[in-house]
């Protein structure tokens, strides 16, 4: 096939003209380069959140109700007392819930003997082991028992049992928080870190009633987690807790919520969000750069060919059509291109690679990127290339061998 | 029947808005075998006139037959293929594609026939051998001398069996020696029966062809059968063909 041989020519061309090779690639390299690493880092910063979402122990039929208005993790108003007992007990009586969950939060410093350390205290209530499906290595949960009776039993996450206990085994022992001495009764299981570097173990957990009386001193809630019989029916169930909490809140129908929700959803779509104005800009200086990259494939492929006007000549005396030229150049562009497009993905994995292994920034190399440089590089050559084969083909064989 | 036909063939280029008449009113025939030299001052028309023999461009006025079709205003595909079948040129300067090896430049008008024939290797190599350069068959131009090169330009001119050798002053960059080197290998593929056309300012090279065509000022002056053709090769050259 006569366009198979026009195709060989152009390799040989682009082999054969190694200098000019390489200018025109350099372009293109930055340009796949730098795509390249923004993916990556997309698609990166996306596995972190998941990760993340994941740490946070929801299942797909599970929600949190946050105390304050806000977004996430980002209370708007200072008061979180807006979240009660009460509304609890309502949302528990729902159809359609299966579990709810109560916590009170309280960052507090954890002693025994000399040893110290800072951790998160939640009360809970026992289901909590059961919503988190957390095993314990060591010792027992506390129980409705322990509840009832606000005793004051804990039980430690391992980061807070490893640095007041090393090596002792901590069942039994009383430790203090705050002024109050807990007996530790349990152990969970280490989950270690995550990728993100977020902790789960640096937890301790009391029963709810022991929180209310003995930690917080009232009766308001930090959160509740809400699991809905079906995934399917989370979103109604959250539709519903809303009503409930509107009415019992005594909110006007123009009130904001004076509570939030923190779904996988809601985090992932926050976290789509506050990334895509980056992204945006990244993606832009990329297309600059690749159409830098495809301009200067124009402009020395037409200096190139002024260089080759005689080749040009020779072909055209010995029985190329204009066609046969404007397909060797053409190729001759895509080549290069495609080579560009080659490196500059080699590259930019190799910066992906070294973002991650020194800690500098979460990336994950997925196949994306190598079908949108093959993709990228081939337009970029044709489009750019198709003015100067052109002009090549255009050359009369008579002038060009003068 | 003639192989080339020229019928008042006129050639006129534009250049700074004036126009500049080449070639007036030549008319000219080429019977197959025949071996031509046209000789003239710099500036006559012969390389126009090679050009338009040639079907690198089209004339300005005037028909052209060659090998029985008419080169008019036929399409540059028809004029591709007519050059690529029925013409081999050889130039002053080579023009060998650099970098490429001997025999990869001698196949290079295969690429652009319709069907590159399977024995392509061997027909390349077999040219090369009748140009005495069966062991340069991979050196690029760069390692080849110049009468090295100008063989390889005949042998790739001969690649596709054409009808007609165009040689354009074949000797003007070479040496006495390395020139009277490539005039016998015209000489020979002439007797093998080749029309060759060479064009030339140099009388003793013209002297090498049976028929002597003297152009000036854009018009033959003359067209002479050369007595001493075949010994010439011998010979000494004889001056004033007129």
């Amino acid at each position: 096939m006569r366009i198979f041989r026009n195709l060989r020519q152009a390799l040989r061309g682009v082999a054969l003209n190694k200098a000019n090779t390489f200018l025109m690639t350099l372009g293109i390299i930055v340009g796949i380069g730098s795509l390249t690493v923004i993916v990556a880092i997309g698609e990166g910063t996306k596995a972190k959140v998941l990760d993340r979402i994941s740490s946070l122990g929801f299942g797909p039929d599970s929600f949190s109700v946050y105390a304050g208005s806000g977004r996430l993790f980002f209370a708007r108003s200072g008061a979180t007392t807006s979240l009660s007992l009460q509304d609890v007990d309502d949302i528990r009586a729902l159809p359609t819930v299966r579990l709810v969950i109560p916590r009170q939060r309280k960052r507090s410093r954890v002693i025994y003997k000399k040893e110290f350390t800072a951790t998160r205290v939640y009360g809970v209530t026992p289901e909590w082991q059961i919503a988190r499906d957390w095993d314990m290595t060591d010792g027992a949960f506390f129980t409705d028992q322990d509840m009832e009776r606000k005793r004051r039993v804990i039980v430690l996450g391992s980061t807070p049992a490893k640095k007041l206990f090393g090596d002792q085994d901590p069942i039994g022992k009383m430790v203090r928080v705050g002024d109050v001495f807990f007996q530790v009764i349990g152990l969970l299981e280490e989950k270690g870190l995550t990728e993100s570097g977020y902790d789960p173990d640096d937890r301790s957990l009391i029963p709810l009633t022991t929180s209310i009386s003995r930690l917080t001193h009232q009766t308001y809630l930090h959160s509740a987690k809400v699991m809905a019989l079906d995934p399917s029916l989370v979103e109604k169930t959250m539709e519903d807790v809303r009503l409930i909490l509107r009415e019992n809140h005594n909110l006007s129908p123009l009130a904001d919520d004076d509570f939030r929700y923190i779904t996988p959803e809601g985090i992932m779509q926050w976290v789509t969000e506050s990334s895509q104005a980056l992204n945006r800009m990244l993606v832009l200086i990329s297309t600059v750069s690749l159409l830098v990259g495809g301009i200067v494939i124009m402009n020395i492929l037409l200096v190139s060919i002024r260089e080759r006007v005689r080749e040009i000549g020779i072909r055209r005396c010995f029985g190329a059509r204009r066609s046969d030229i404007t397909q060797q150049f053409l190729f001759e562009s895509i080549f290069v291109a495609i080579l560009g497009g080659i490196l500059g993905t080699a590259i930019g994995l190799a910066v992906a690679i070294i973002f991650q292994r020194f800690d500098i920034l979460p990336t994950k190399i997925t196949w994306e990127p190598f079908a949108l440089a093959f993709a990228f590089s081939t337009v970029i050559g044709l489009v750019f290339g198709i003015q100067p084969a052109r002009k090549a083909a255009m050359l009369s064989p008579e002038e060009s061998l003068r | 029947m003639s192989l080339i036909e020229l019928r008042s063939i006129g050639k006129t280029y534009q250049s700074a808005g004036l126009d500049v008449e080449v070639l007036k009113n030549v008319s000219l025939r080429i019977k197959e075998g025949e071996y031509v030299s046209i000789i003239g001052p710099s500036g006559a028309g012969k390389s126009t006139l090679m050009t338009i023999m040639g079907c690198l461009g089209l004339p300005s006025q005037g028909i052209y037959i060659l090998d029985g079709e008419e080169v008019g205003q036929v399409s540059d595909r028809e004029l591709s293929r007519i050059r690529n079948e029925k013409i081999g040129f050889v130039f002053q300067a080579f023009h060998l594609l650099p970098g490429v090896t001997a025999i990869d430049n001698v196949m290079m008008p295969l690429l652009y026939s319709d069907k590159v024939p399977k024995d392509a290797k061997q027909r390349a190599q077999a040219v090369l051998e009748k140009v005495m350069l069966g062991h340069r068959l991979t050196h690029t131009p760069g390692q080849l001398s110049g009468g090295e090169q100008q063989r390889v330009t005949i042998a790739r001119s001969l690649i596709n069996n054409p009808k007609i050798l165009l040689a354009d002053e074949p000797t003007g960059n070479l040496d006495s020696k390395n020139g009277v080197e490539i005039m016998k290998t015209f000489d020979r593929l002439n007797q093998e029966g080749t029309t060759i056309i060479l064009i030339t300012h140099d009388q003793e090279v013209a002297l090498h062809a049976q028929r002597i065509l003297t152009i000036k000022d854009g018009q033959i002056e003359s067209d002479q059968w050369n007595e001493n053709f075949q010994k010439s090769q011998a010979g000494p050259a004889r001056s004033g063909v007129e």
